[in-house]
C-alpha cells in the first residue's frame, strides 16, 4: 500500500534558470499538495501532460528525490524516515531506464539480487521462475549491449522483480516499444496486481490506462486535478473518451488559472 | 555492499576497452618505448660523433704552427680532413655552406709572438647550430695548446711542478646512485603520477557520468543501499585503477630492464635495480595510495556535476596540467624535500620518491608529506560524499 500525503517537492533554481524562466523566486514547485492513496491488488494511474511533475513525484516514492513536506508511506513505512527499509519494497520500472551493456543479463540480476540482500538459493528460483515466463534462457550469457530493445526491456523487467517487491512503479514503461514488448509489460503489470501487488502506472497512452487501471490521479503543474476511481471518472466524463477528457480537464484547469 | 560494488563495477571497468588502454597497455609500454628511444638515440648520436670526420679549414701558411700540430694530432680526437685557405672571408664562407664546420685563424702576429713566447691569438669560426663542433675545435686547440706549453717549459729550461703550486683532487662522495637519483629521480615519480592520474580520468567518467548519461544511476538509487555505500564502492575501482596503472608502469619498467635488456649502464641499472626493491615499492605505493584517492576525490565532484561524458573529459583534461605541472618539479635539481615542499600535494609525493630514490630520504618529511596527502584525500572524498548525495547532480 502506498499513502501520500500533502506531498510536496521545490527544486532550486540557479541564476541561469531563474533568467531563463523570468521568475525572481529562487525555488521552482514541481509537485503542490499531492495527496492519494494506492491500495494492494490495485493499479493506480498517474495521467499528466508533459512537465506535470509525475515522474518527480515516481522519483520521491522511490527515495531517488527527498519531498521538500508531506509525506509518503509504503507499506506503512515512511520513506523520509527508514528510506532504505522503503526501498526494499519497491520495484522501479521506467521506459529509460538504462542497463550496463558490458554486463550479461545473468550477472546484472545478480548484482542486483545481491544489492537487496537475497539469499543465493531464493534468487536462483526467482531467477529460473522470472527467465521461464521472460523467455530470457536464450540470451542470459549474452553481454546486454548487444541483446535488442526488447531484450533489453526483458532484462529490466527482471531487474524490476527479482526482489519480489510488494509496491511496483512503472513510469512510461511502453514508451519507445515495440507492440510484442509493450504487450509483455502489459501483461507483467497484470500479473502484478493478481498477485495483490501495489501498482502505479504513469503512461502517456490512454489506451493502456483505460485497459489496465483501477483508479486514476490527474495531475497539472505539481496539484492533482483528479483523483478517485476509474469506474466513477468514466461515469463523469464529459467528454466522449478518456483522451478527450483528459484534454478537457486539463485545459479547464489551464483556463481557470490564465 | 561496498564490495558488490567495488565487484561489478571492477567487472565493468576491465571490460571497458578504453579504460584497459589507458590503465593497462599504455603504461607497460612507456617504459621501454621511453628507455628504448632514449639509449638508441643517445648511441647513435655518441657514435655519429666518435666517427664523423669534420672539415677543418686553417688561414695561414702551409708551414704555420697551428696547421702543423693539427696535423699532427691523434685520431683518438676525433677524425678530420684539413684544407688550407687564402683569406677569412673564404673560410667563413666555407663553413656557412658546411663545407667546412671548424675554422681556425692565427693571427697577423702568431709567429712572431710564439717565438717571443708571448700569447699567440688564435681564433675559431664555427657554427652553433652544427652541435658539438665547439667541443670538437676546443678538444684540438687544448691539445695544441698543451703541446705548445711543454715546448716552452723545455726552451725556459722550467719544471712544470714548480710553477704549479697547487694540485687539486676534486673527490665525489656521493654515490652514482644517489646522483642518478638527484639528476634523473625527477622523472620516475612523474610517470607515475601522470599514469595515476590517467588511470583514475577514465573509470571516474564513465562510473559517475556514464551511469548518469546511461540511466543506470536511477535504478541503483532505488535499492536499499546507502548512497555512501555507492560512492565508496565506486571511488574503490577509480582509486585501484589509478594505482593498476601506476603499477603497470613499474611493470614496464622491469621488463625493460629484465626482459629485453634495453639498458646496459651498469651504474644505472643498479638504480633501477634498488628501484624495483619490495621496500622502495612499499613505500611508493604508501605514497601513491593517498594521491590516488586525492586524484579520484577531484575527479568524481566533477564527474558527479557532469552532464555528459564529454563535459566530464572537458573539465577533468585540463586539471591533467594543474597535476603534472607541479609533477615536474622534479626534473630541476636543487629543489629539496623539506618541511615546506612536503606540505604541497603532488610535489611532495614527487620529491620524496626522488629522495627514496637517491637513499637520502628524510623519514620524517616522508611522514609528513604522507600525512599531508592523507589529509587531501579526506577532504576529497568528503566533497565527492556531499557532491555524490545532492539530489539533482545524481539524476539527470
Amino acid at each position: 500500500m502506498i499513502e501520500v500525503t500533502n506531498l510536496r517537492k521545490e527544486f532550486a533554481l540557479s541564476r541561469q534558470q531563474r533568467k531563463e524562466l523570468s521568475t525572481p523566486s529562487k525555488t521552482a514547485i514541481a509537485v503542490d499538495d499531492v495527496s492519494f492513496t494506492c491500495n494492494p491488488g490495485r493499479i493506480f494511474s498517474l495521467l499528466g501532460p508533459n512537465g506535470a511533475g509525475k515522474t518527480t513525484i515516481m522519483r520521491m516514492l522511490s527515495t531517488i528525490f527527498k519531498p521538500t513536506s508531506g509525506t509518503i508511506k509504503i507499506g506503512g513505512i515512511d520513506v523520509s524516515e527508514d528510506p532504505r527499509e522503503a526501498r526494499k519494497k519497491i520495484g522501479f520500472l521506467t521506459g529509460s531506464t538504462g542497463l550496463y551493456a558490458r554486463l550479461t543479463p545473468n550477472e546484472l540480476i545478480q548484482y542486483f539480487a545481491d544489492l537487496y540482500g537475497i539469499p543465493k538459493n531464493v534468487c536462483e528460483q526467482r531467477k529460473e521462475k522470472l527467465y521461464t515466463l521472460l523467455d530470457m534462457h536464450e540470451f542470459q550469457g549474452k553481454r546486454i549491449g548487444k541483446l535488442s530493445t526488447g531484450m533489453k526491456q526483458k532484462v529490466s523487467i527482471c531487474r524490476t522483480m527479482i526482489h519480489d517487491p510488494e509496491v511496483v512503479v512503472f513510469d512510461e514503461p511502453t514508451s519507445g516499444l515495440d507492440v510484442i514488448t509493450a504487450e509483455n509489460i502489459i501483461q507483467l503489470i497484470r500479473d502484478c496486481k493478481a498477485e495483490g501487488k501495489t501498482v502505479i502506472f504513469s503512461s502517456h497512452i490512454m489506451g493502456e490506462v483505460d485497459l489496465l487501471c483501477d483508479d486514476i490521479a490527474i495531475i497539472h503543474k505539481g496539484k492533482v486535478l483528479h483523483n478517485g476511481t476509474m469506474s466513477d471518472f468514466r461515469e463523469n466524463m464529459q467528454a466522449p473518451n478518456l483522451t478527450a477528457e483528459f484534454i478537457r480537464i486539463v485545459n479547464q484547469t489551464k483556463l481557470e488559472n490564465a | 555492499m561496498i564490495f558488490t560494488i567495488f565487484k561489478k563495477e571492477l567487472k565493468d571497468t576491465l571490460r571497458d576497452k578504453r579504460t584497459l588502454i589507458m590503465m593497462l597497455v599504455i603504461p607497460v609500454a612507456i617504459f621501454p618505448v621511453i628507455l628504448s628511444l632514449f639509449v638508441t638515440v643517445s648511441e647513435s648520436f655518441t657514435k655519429e660523433a666518435a666517427e664523423k670526420t669534420i672539415q677543418i679549414g686553417v688561414v695561414g701558411e702551409p708551414d704555420n704552427y697551428v696547421l702543423k700540430r693539427l696535423e699532427g694530432l691523434p685520431q683518438e680526437l676525433g677524425k678530420k680532413n684539413i684544407t688550407v685557405y687564402k683569406d677569412t672571408v673564404e673560410l667563413k664562407a666555407a663553413i656557412k655552406v658546411d663545407s667546412a664546420q671548424i675554422g681556425i685563424v692565427p693571427s697577423p702576429h702568431f709567429t712572431a709572438n710564439m717565438a717571443l713566447k708571448k700569447p699567440a691569438g688564435v681564433t675559431v669560426y664555427y657554427n652553433a647550430t652544427d652541435l658539438g663542433m665547439k667541443n670538437r675545435a676546443e678538444a684540438y686547440l687544448e691539445t695544441i695548446e698543451s703541446i705548445a706549453q711543454q715546448e716552452r717549459y723545455l726552451d725556459l729550461k722550467i719544471n712544470e711542478e714548480e710553477i704549479r703550486p697547487l694540485k687539486i683532487n676534486y673527490s665525489n662522495v656521493a654515490s652514482s646512485k644517489e646522483m642518478i637519483g638527484k639528476l634523473a629521480g625527477g622523472f620516475l615519480p612523474y610517470i607515475f603520477i601522470a599514469f595515476g592520474f590517467i588511470g583514475c580520468m577514465y573509470p571516474a567518467i564513465d562510473l559517475f557520468t556514464g551511469e548518469k548519461e546511461r540511466g543506470t544511476i536511477e535504478t541503483l538509487l532505488t535499492t536499499p543501499v546507502a548512497r555512501w555505500q555507492i560512492l565508496f564502492g565506486k571511488m574503490g575501482v577509480v582509486v585501484l585503477s589509478g594505482l593498476l596503472a601506476s603499477t603497470f608502469a613499474l611493470l614496464g619498467l622491469f621488463l625493460s630492464i629484465e626482459v629485453f635488456d634495453i639498458v646496459q649502464n651498469p651504474e644505472i641499472l643498479d638504480v633501477i635495480h634498488g628501484i624495483l626493491s619490495p621496500t622502495f615499492i612499499v613505500m611508493l605505493f604508501a605514497l601513491l595510495f593517498p594521491l590516488t584517492i586525492f586524484f579520484a576525490g577531484m575527479m568524481i565532484p566533477i564527474a558527479v556535476y557532469a552532464k555528459s561524458f564529454k563535459e566530464a573529459q572537458s573539465i577533468i583534461t585540463p586539471l591533467n596540467i594543474v597535476v603534472v605541472l607541479p609533477a615536474m618539479v622534479g626534473f630541476f635539481p636543487g629543489i629539496e624535500l623539506t618541511a615546506f615542499t612536503a606540505c604541497i600535494p603532488i610535489v611532495n609525493i614527487v620529491l620524496a620518491t626522488k629522495e627514496l630514490i637517491a637513499g637520502t630520504l628524510d623519514f620524517g618529511l616522508l611522514g609528513l608529506s604522507f600525512a599531508v596527502m592523507v589529509s587531501l584525500a579526506v577532504l576529497a572524498v568528503f566533497i565527492s560524499y556531499k557532491r555524490f548525495d545532492k539530489e539533482t547532480n545524481v539524476v539527470l
